[in-house]
């Protein structure tokens, strides 16, 4: 099945949604059957059809259209900039074979007359072209496809050349039905920048499968366990082309897939209800284990290397670093914050919001004035999006160049990252996987919103009326290894180098002992309540 | 002092847009100073080139001090006053010399390394002569350097003896006071004012020396310099420009937006994909507030996380200056020039009561070690940050330098 390959490993495949709602057709059942109907069995749920039906048409304005017209549908595809194959084969699916051979013979005369005219031969590469030099096409096609091609021409005008292999975001999709509402409400969520973060993003969307998973009731030809990860498919797939996934989010839906094939391999067969609730029990211990408690180790771990009068520099928004730091506070240790942020989501006000209301002492840089403020850091603390295989930290844009200024004045960097977050993955610059954001974000350079009403636009309101303008807003990057001192894990502290080391051998040894640490602190936990367990775990195990 | 009311009324109103942050911009404020200090030399009462030099100097004090941190001011007074010293030296020292070959001024001269003894007898005779014909002079300082060609010091040595040429001076000296007022000014205007008005040409015209095809070059904030320079390459070379856009002053949507209605392929990132675009990048060219005497810069803010990114990266990083910016100071502290805006920009009065807690900073400036520049591209060529001595050594005098 495509849709597995597609999802969690690669680049995004918009075309496995494509793919998705086909496949009502082909079960034979109309197209416009909502999800509750088919998979969740009381008549409670359809309550919550009406909103998800209002909601549904104002995500969706553009879902009747795709299969109106083969051109529309070929003009839409060209906006999305990676297999260009697939999508007419989906069409042929409609035709019948004569119309199929008269499309085929269409397309070699155009490929043959591109050729003469000295184009590139793909279809795509030379709408790109044609783009390029008139901006404004003229065409004799219908309104539809010119509007489209418009679109596509801005599109296509706001592309780096060198990050063409990189989805643009969309801010609505096609494929919307027969989906859970609650991922539906969690895609919402995500475009909208209402849930940031790695750590919070994958805990919300591991509790969302999770219930996903307990209203999940499998048509009657099939077993629960053989059908869950075919149904959890277009969720995934769906939440794919709201957002790239992170890796770290990544690695979860590895995780969980694994886990829902070891149910199948189970012998003898578990019942229905047995693997649900399995399944749902391992979410549950993985978002404990390898989430929450790992924050709560790393924290202590982290403690150590903080001593009073620290200055410590952080950068954006870690929910790790944030703990650490109010851990610290709680500690009594006298030091000093200082939150470097930067442009467009100024992630670090909301950091220093929290910090500044457990009182500690706090100053805000902008990172264009971070050396002014290295002159007095002690030390760099940082969280990471996920830790790749060669040492390099996969984290918030910018970062690099915190680590960066950080050892070029021999401060030392320490990052705080969970294991789960180790990914077998190696990348050696910024651009070949990464995210873009939205370039409109850029834009508004007031963020105080009375300015922003009162005063003329911005300088670069037009900007897509300029033709050689464009503006580049991505959202990671790669900090080498040798700038970074140490990470920061539940298993320790270790060099960035070693972290192909862990992740491969966190399942044979090292998870014996987090599993000992776990039930140990549960015990203390269930002795000795919440508030006391810092220190009467650093006492214990010290 | 001997200052005429109207034009101490200019003066004043100079000061005052200057103490205001009225006047933006190294170029206008060049431009200004130079024009006040002409009129200065030309309207002013002065006998003696001295007491020129005492009055350009004292109104010169006036107007650095007015903005400390722009360092025009203090460059083109010392440039003036340089002007003035080597066109007095000039005419004291050509006894039948041609009138044309004085009214250069002598880069030529200049030369340091001809100390030969009979040099040194001959300063020590301006010495004494300087210092016994004039009281309230506070450039009391033996004149260290001079040259002279070979030619002169035969010439010299045989016909007269130490009293005769020493009231032979003084008695020139007054003849030739009177000559001096025009030259300077001519000088003021060649060297100076006119210098201004070509220094953007003089830069660009360079531009196709540093830019091959298919580039992509990098740069942060707006610069005119930088902008000319790049749109005279982008006429006859095809390459792209990426643009930080130096938050919170965001000079760098203005500088995209203009290099891209000249026809430059542009692209916006935010200062926090510096890193990430730079290893696409073959050359960061930086525009410059000052430069410095060891050969560093003062700049933007963000310019020196875009020159460590380059040095990380091993690309070159070329500094597009005008040699009016050239400052004859030392920092002797990383952030001795920097200056600190309102923090508005960086954490506004709308975020609510964190902003009595929290301690918000907002240079202007960036200092950026000479070390990270591979190359300063000014008006009359290109030097290395290692040659940089030199071209002060040329255009300002050391005496000057520490007075203010």
């Amino acid at each position: 099945m495509e849709n597995i390959k597609s999802s969690p490993l690669g680049i995004p495949n918009s075309n496995s949604s494509k793919m998705a709602s086909g496949s009502p057709n082909t079960m034979g059942q109309p197209m416009s059957s909502s999800y509750e109907n088919r998979w969740l069995s009381t008549g409670e749920d359809t309550k919550k059809g009406s909103p998800l039906v209002s909601r549904r048409k104002s995500i969706t304005p553009e879902e009747n259209k795709p299969n109106n017209s083969k051109e529309a549908n070929k003009g839409k595809k060209d906006t999305r900039p990676q297999n260009p194959n697939e999508p007419p084969k989906k069409a042929q699916k409609d035709m019948t074979k004569a119309e199929r051979r008269a499309m085929q013979e269409k397309q070699r005369q155009e490929k043959q007359s591109r050729v003469a005219a000295g184009l590139p031969k793909g279809a795509k590469q030379a709408a790109e072209l044609e783009v390029k030099k008139n901006p404004s096409p003229v065409s004799a096609d219908t309104d539809d496809t010119k509007q489209k091609k418009k679109a596509l021409s801005k599109n296509q005008q706001n592309q780096v050349p060198w990050l063409l292999h990189l989805d643009v975001p969309k801010t609505s999709d096609a494929l919307t039905k027969d989906l859970h509402p609650a991922v539906l409400q969690l895609g919402l969520y995500f475009s909208e920048h209402k849930i940031v973060g790695s750590n919070a993003r994958c805990v919300a969307m591991l509790e969302i499968f999770s219930k996903v998973i307990s209203d999940h009731k499998p048509p009657s030809d099939a077993t629960f366990s053989r059908h869950i990860q075919k149904h959890l498919d277009p969720h995934i797939a769906y939440l794919l082309s709201i957002r790239p996934m992170s890796l770290s989010m990544r690695e979860c839906i590895r995780w969980l897939k694994k886990e829902m094939a070891d149910i199948v391999e189970e012998d003898p067969p578990l019942s229905d209800d047995e693997s649900r609730t399995r399944l749902i029990e391992r979410i549950g211990h993985f978002i404990r284990e390898r989430i929450t408690m790992a924050d709560q180790l790393i924290v202590q771990n982290g403690l150590q290397k903080i001593q009073d009068g620290d200055v410590i520099l952080t950068y954006a928004k870690s929910s790790v670093v944030e703990s650490l730091l109010l851990e610290t506070k709680k500690k009594g240790i006298d030091f000093k914050v200082i939150v470097v942020d930067s442009r467009p989501l100024f992630e670090g006000k909301h950091l220093l919001r929290r910090l500044v209301a457990a009182g500690i002492d706090c100053s805000y840089h902008l990172l264009s004035s971070i050396y002014v403020a290295l002159k007095s850091v002690t030390k760099v603390i940082m969280g990471a999006h996920a830790l790749l295989n060669n040492g390099a930290v996969y984290s918030r844009i910018g970062s690099s160049m915190v680590a960066m200024a950080a050892s070029d004045k021999q401060i030392p960097v320490m990052i705080c990252c969970e294991t789960y977050k180790f990914v077998n993955r190696t990348q050696v610059d910024s651009f070949v996987l990464n995210e873009l954001g939205n370039p409109d974000d850029l834009v508004q350079t007031t963020t105080n919103t009375y300015d922003a009403k009162k005063s003329d636009t911005a300088v670069l309101a037009n900007w897509r009326d300029q033709p050689d303008l464009r503006l580049l807003n991505i959202l990671y990057d790669v900090t080498p290894s040798k700038y970074i001192t140490l990470v920061v894990t539940e298993v320790g502290l270790i060099p960035c180098t070693s972290a192909p080391v862990v992740s491969y051998k966190f399942n044979c040894i090292i998870k014996t002992c987090i599993d000992f640490y776990f039930y140990f602190y549960y015990y203390l936990l269930y002795r000795f309540g919440v508030n006391t367990s810092n220190e009467e775990f650093g006492k214990r195990v010290a | 002092m001997s200052i005429s009311v109207g034009l101490e009324a200019q003066i004043e109103d100079f000061i005052q847009r200057l103490k205001r942050r009225q006047i933006l911009g190294s170029y206008f404020v060049a431009k200004e100073t130079a024009t006040i200090l002409r009129q200065v030399v030309s309207t002013s009462r002065w006998r003696d080139v001295n007491v020129l030099i005492d009055i350009v100097t004292q109104t010169g004090i006036r107007l650095a001090a007015a903005q400390p941190n722009e360092l025009a001011v203090g460059n083109i007074v010392k440039r003036v006053l340089k002007v003035i010293r080597e066109v007095s030296r000039g005419e004291l020292e050509t006894e039948g010399r041609d009138e044309r070959e004085e009214a250069i001024p002598d880069y030529s001269s200049f030369d340091e390394d001809e100390l030969v003894d009979s040099d040194k007898e001959q300063s020590i005779f301006k010495q004494s002569s300087t210092t016994s014909s004039l009281s309230g002079s506070i450039s009391g300082r033996p004149e260290l350097t001079t040259q002279t060609s070979m030619f002169r010091l035969l010439a010299d040595m045989s016909t007269l003896t130490v009293r005769e040429q020493k009231r032979e001076e003084n008695e020139k000296r007054v003849r030739d006071t009177y000559n001096l007022k025009p030259l300077i000014i001519q000088e003021i205007n060649e060297e100076i004012i006119a210098d201004l008005d070509t220094i953007y040409k003089g830069i660009a015209d360079q531009a196709l020396d540093f830019i091959h095809a298919n580039e992509v070059i990098m740069t942060i904030g707006i610069s005119r310099t930088v902008q000319e320079f790049l749109i005279r390459a982008s006429q006859k070379r095809k390459f792209q420009v990426l643009v930080a856009e130096t938050a919170p002053t965001y000079q760098g949507h203005k500088m995209a937006l203009s290099l891209s209605k000249a026809g430059i392929d542009t692209t916006v990132i935010a200062d926090s994909a510096i890193f990430a675009a730079m290893p696409r990048v073959n050359k960061v060219v930086l525009g410059a507030h000052a430069v410095l005497a060891n050969g560093a810069l003062v700049s933007v803010s963000g310019s020196h996380l875009l020159a460590a990114a380059a040095k990380h990266h091993s690309t070159p990083v070329l500094v597009c200056t005008a040699l009016y910016k050239l400052s004859p100071l030392f920092a002797y502290v990383a952030d001795a020039f920097n200056v600190t805006v309102s923090p508005q920009n960086v954490l506004n009065f709308q975020e609510g009561p964190i902003i009595d807690k929290v301690t918000i900073t907002n240079p202007y400036y960036d200092y950026v070690g000479p070390d990270y520049v591979s190359l300063f591209i000014h008006n009359l060529g290109s030097a290395p940050p290692t040659y940089v001595y030199r071209l002060i050594n040329d255009n300002y005098d050391p005496e000057d330098s520490t007075t203010f």
